[in-house]
């Protein structure tokens, strides 16, 4: 297990958008978390990394206890995370974006970095090297320089996940990643999707759109803030409560 | 390929265009003793250097996103402690110059844990009336430090007799000074501070520790704050509250926004044209604001990201009425 | 003075500051809310407003009503070119706007200094003589300047709150896009709320001068005072001006009894720092 997460709640005054959440990622596995609009998903990831503080419950991380831990110490411990609206760095080029990212692993000391040290030259050309590694790996080589706001949108989701590629995370939770994007695009990012997890990487993702699923080796359902359903792809497909808490919401059964 | 150099300027260009500007203005500078001696002017060039030292640094922790709308106080912890320490205990002020600015340091890393929750808005209020109370308690403390009417009599570095070895003091602190702010600037330390500034959000999910971020770079801005507060007490034998009130420190706000706030060389190029420019037209007198005023408003309808980008703009202006002419044809 | 005419000279006093500080801030939210402007010169157009008045009556030897009426036409047109020609162009783009008023603030103090030296002077006052009850005297002046800031304070209110362009007004505070959709029309209430915001700050200054004492750079303090007041009252309230102008008109009338004038000022400076950073909001603020 590599996240274990029990009885998670949040509560905003007396709304409770997320009530007595339990569900564990497998390491090396894709798990799927998704629901119809509104449902808490990303809520869900703002308590597991550090946005908000949950009002109850307990997230475990490699065996750890990470509840309620920063944002950049639970990216410290390597879990590494995309946003749905997708801010990026948008004054920065494409490469920026990513060199930016690489905080951590290597990250070097206040004394290298202002003497600008051999150690640090080296990390930064260390550095340079694995962001055009991750560019050319994403599909992003050829618009590196460009300024990150002036890509379509497609390509500032694909930018979001190199730039949490970055962080080197083995935990990697993506927010609807192909939301948006056309039918090219969403190819490569399943590509990529699928080659991260190869590379070892645990993946969670949240999406409305039923094609990801089959990239998903378990899927949780939730609905209003709470799990409704947990299984393969296939079961939950065929599983009738999940598919009555989507009639009326926004969902995709095409593709 | 795989060796670009990568710059947090968007063009590298740029950056080399930077570097020329800045040595050649250095040599420049240093001449200036040998063929002008009018002390007026080297009074104004000496000010001119601390302003600069002043808005850099206050340029530098905008980078981050954060309006400290209290720099000219913090000049203003640096200057009086060091010209109290100097004056009052017969320190000399070589050791009280870097005391001040460990103060104004000391403080402002002090303020600025609580300070680092705030987002923009509130956190240029909260500033803006911090840095009132400051200048409020200095005045009120009027038995140690003059009071409105300032402190006078404070020990200098050397002597009173000429303004010559000050010119080249402040040159070498205004030199070190810049080097130091313009290294950070572009190392990682620099980076961050701009992710931190574009979207808190992804910075802290890529690990960057905003709040420290934000008061390493709070506390930097205040020590070359103080520090140039401080030497400039030392020079001018005596400082007074107007020099670091509120409108002090807007000026100093304004001279890096009209020089342009995406450029590091942008305050020194405000500083220059707002500050020492409309000092040669010291014969307009009282009349002078008014230029100061006339030069403010050209800048900010016509050239709306400042002077720095000037030549950027005639540039696209030239290039576009190049495409209109083959248009044309 | 005994402590019983002491109690009532300050309360006088502060309800004096207090009705000022609540004018000039909501002609400042006014501008705020309604037409998005940032306008750090409000406190120097105060201080031209006194100005003017004085030069009415004493160059002109106007009755002092009188001047007090052409100083309100004259800033508040003044204040309608403002926002046409400068505000509009620097709408949305805060170090424009910072950049700008700076600008008109240095025009404005300077052709002051230039016309006036660095004398203060008082403006001849708007009533004479002395009210007595028992051994507590207060002069005319201070009532009537008590009295006008009052009810106009009471009416400035009802016209928000009762009548058709104040409610529109408050429409668009709070969400202009939808009062568009209502069809309210925008331009002519935001001229309305121009217009109302400078004559205020006119009125303000052309009766403070005679209360205090004329400086070029009064319009500094004020500026100042009008911005702890909103960001103490919370943005968006109009419960929190009043509330905010209250008590600072009656820290600023009382603590100078105990402390010096600038220690005064630095407690209540720092108050409102602690204060705010535990409640950015204000005290009864929404959003920004």
């Amino acid at each position: 297990m590599i996240l274990e997460v029990e009885g998670l709640t949040k509560q905003f005054g007396g709304l409770a958008a997320v009530s007595d959440l339990k569900f564990n990622v497998i390491e090396g596995e894709i798990l799927g978390l998704i629901g119809p609009n509104g449902a808490g998903k990303s809520t869900v990831f703002n308590l597991l990394t550090g946005v908000i503080t949950p009002t109850k419950g307990k997230v475990s991380y490699k065996g750890k206890n990470i509840t309620g831990k920063r944002q950049h110490e639970v990216a410290k411990l390597g879990i590494g995370r995309t946003f749905q609206l997708n801010p990026l760095f948008p004054n920065f080029t494409v490469l920026q974006n990513v060199v930016a990212s690489f905080q951590l692993r290597p990250s070097s000391g206040f004394s290298d970095t202002f003497f600008n040290t051999k150690k640090y030259r080296d990390h930064e050309k260390h550095i340079q090297e694995q962001s055009l590694e991750i560019l050319k790996m994403v599909g992003l080589y050829k618009v590196r320089n460009e300024l990150a706001n002036s890509q379509p949108h497609g390509y500032q989701k694909m930018l979001g996940i190199a730039r949490a590629l970055a962080v080197k995370p083995d935990l990697l939770l993506l927010d609807e990643p192909i939301a948006g994007m056309n039918p090219d695009e969403i190819d490569n990012t399943l590509e990529v999707i699928q080659k991260t997890q190869a590379s070892g990487v645990s993946i969670v993702l949240v999406e409305h759109n039923m094609r990801i699923m089959e990239l998903c080796n378990r899927v949780v359902v939730i609905n209003f803030g709470q799990k409704i359903a947990e299984g393969t792809p296939k079961e939950i497909r065929e599983n009738k409560e999940v598919v009555r808490a989507y009639l009326g919401g926004a969902y995709d059964t095409e593709r | 390929m795989s060796n670009e150099r990568i710059s947090t300027n968007i063009s590298s260009w740029n950056r080399n265009y930077q570097f020329i500007i800045y040595a050649a203005l250095i040599v420049v500078l240093a001449l200036i003793p040998v063929f002008i001696s009018s002390p007026f002017i080297i009074h104004i060039c000496i000010l001119t250097l601390v302003y600069i030292i002043a808005t850099t640094s206050l340029r530098l922790v905008m980078t981050s996103g954060q309006f400290p709308l209290a720099h000219a106080a913090f000049m203003g912890i640096g200057a009086y402690s060091s010209a109290m320490l100097s004056k009052y205990w017969g320190w000399s002020p070589w050791l009280t110059i870097p005391i001040g600015a460990i103060l104004a340091m000391g403080l402002g890393v002090f303020i600025g844990f609580p300070f680092s929750k705030l987002r923009t808005f509130y956190y240029a209020m909260v500033s803006v009336f911090f840095g009132a109370g400051i200048v409020q308690v200095i005045v009120a403390f009027g038995k140690y430090t003059g009071g409105s009417g300032g402190l006078a009599g404070i020990p200098t570095l050397f002597g009173a007799a000429s303004k010559i070895p000050y010119f080249y003091f402040f040159l070498a602190l205004a030199v070190v000074s810049v080097l130091i702010m313009y290294r950070l600037e572009f190392s990682r330390f620099g980076l961050n501070l701009k992710a931190i500034d574009q979207s808190y959000l992804v910075a802290g999910s890529i690990g960057i520790n905003e709040a420290r971020n934000r008061v390493i770079v709070l506390g930097i801005g205040c020590f070359f704050a103080g520090l140039a507060g401080a030497a400039y007490s030392a020079y001018n034998m005596g400082i007074s509250p107007t020099n670091i009130d509120m409108t002090a420190t807007l000026w100093l706000v304004l001279y890096v926004v009209v020089g342009g706030m995406g450029n590091f060389a942008g305050p020194i190029i405000g500083t220059i044209f707002l500050y020492m420019v409309p000092q040669f037209y010291r014969g307009l007198k009282e009349y002078t604001p008014f230029l100061t005023a006339a030069l403010l408003f050209i800048v900010i309808f016509f050239i709306p990201k400042g002077i720095v980008s000037l030549p950027k703009l005639i540039w696209q202006k030239l290039k576009g009425r190049k495409t209109k002419r083959e248009i044309s044809q | 003075m005994t402590s019983l005419s002491l109690i009532l000279t300050t309360g006088v006093n502060s309800i004096i500051l207090s009705s000022m500080y609540i004018l000039l801030a909501l002609g400042f939210a006014f501008l705020f809310s309604i037409m998005g402007i940032l306008n750090f010169a409000h406190g120097v157009i105060y201080m031209v407003s006194a100005f003017l008045c004085l030069k009415f009556t004493l160059l002109l030897g106007m009755n002092p009503w009188l001047a007090l009426v052409c100083t309100v036409i004259i800033v508040a047109i003044f204040g309608v070119l403002l926002e046409r020609f400068i505000f509009r162009r620097f709408y949305g783009d805060m170090n424009g706007t910072i950049v700008a008023c700076l600008g008109i603030i240095a025009v404005l103090q300077n052709s002051v200094v230039i016309t006036e030296g660095y004398v203060v002077e008082k403006i001849p006052e708007f009533a004479h003589g002395f009210m007595r009850i028992g051994a507590f005297s207060v002069s005319w002046e201070r009532i009537v300047t008590l009295l006008v800031g009052v009810i106009l304070l009471v009416l400035v209110l009802l016209f928000i709150n009762r009548t058709k362009q104040g409610q529109q007004m408050q429409a668009i505070a709070q969400d202009t896009e939808g009062a568009i959709f209502q069809g309210i029309s925008i331009h002519g209430i935001a001229a309305l709320a121009c217009i109302i915001a400078f004559s205020l700050a006119a009125v303000s200054g052309s009766l403070m001068g005679s209360y205090l004492s004329f400086s070029p750079y009064m319009g500094d303090n004020i500026t100042m005072k009008i911005l702890q007041i909103l960001v103490l009252g919370g943005i968006g309230s109009i419960n929190g001006i009043l509330y905010a102008g209250l008590i600072l008109g009656t820290l600023d009338a009382s603590l100078p009894i105990f402390v010096n004038a600038a220690a005064a000022q630095a407690i209540v400076l720092f108050v409102i720092v602690v204060i705010l950073l535990f409640r950015p909001k204000g005290l009864f603020g929404r959003e920004v």
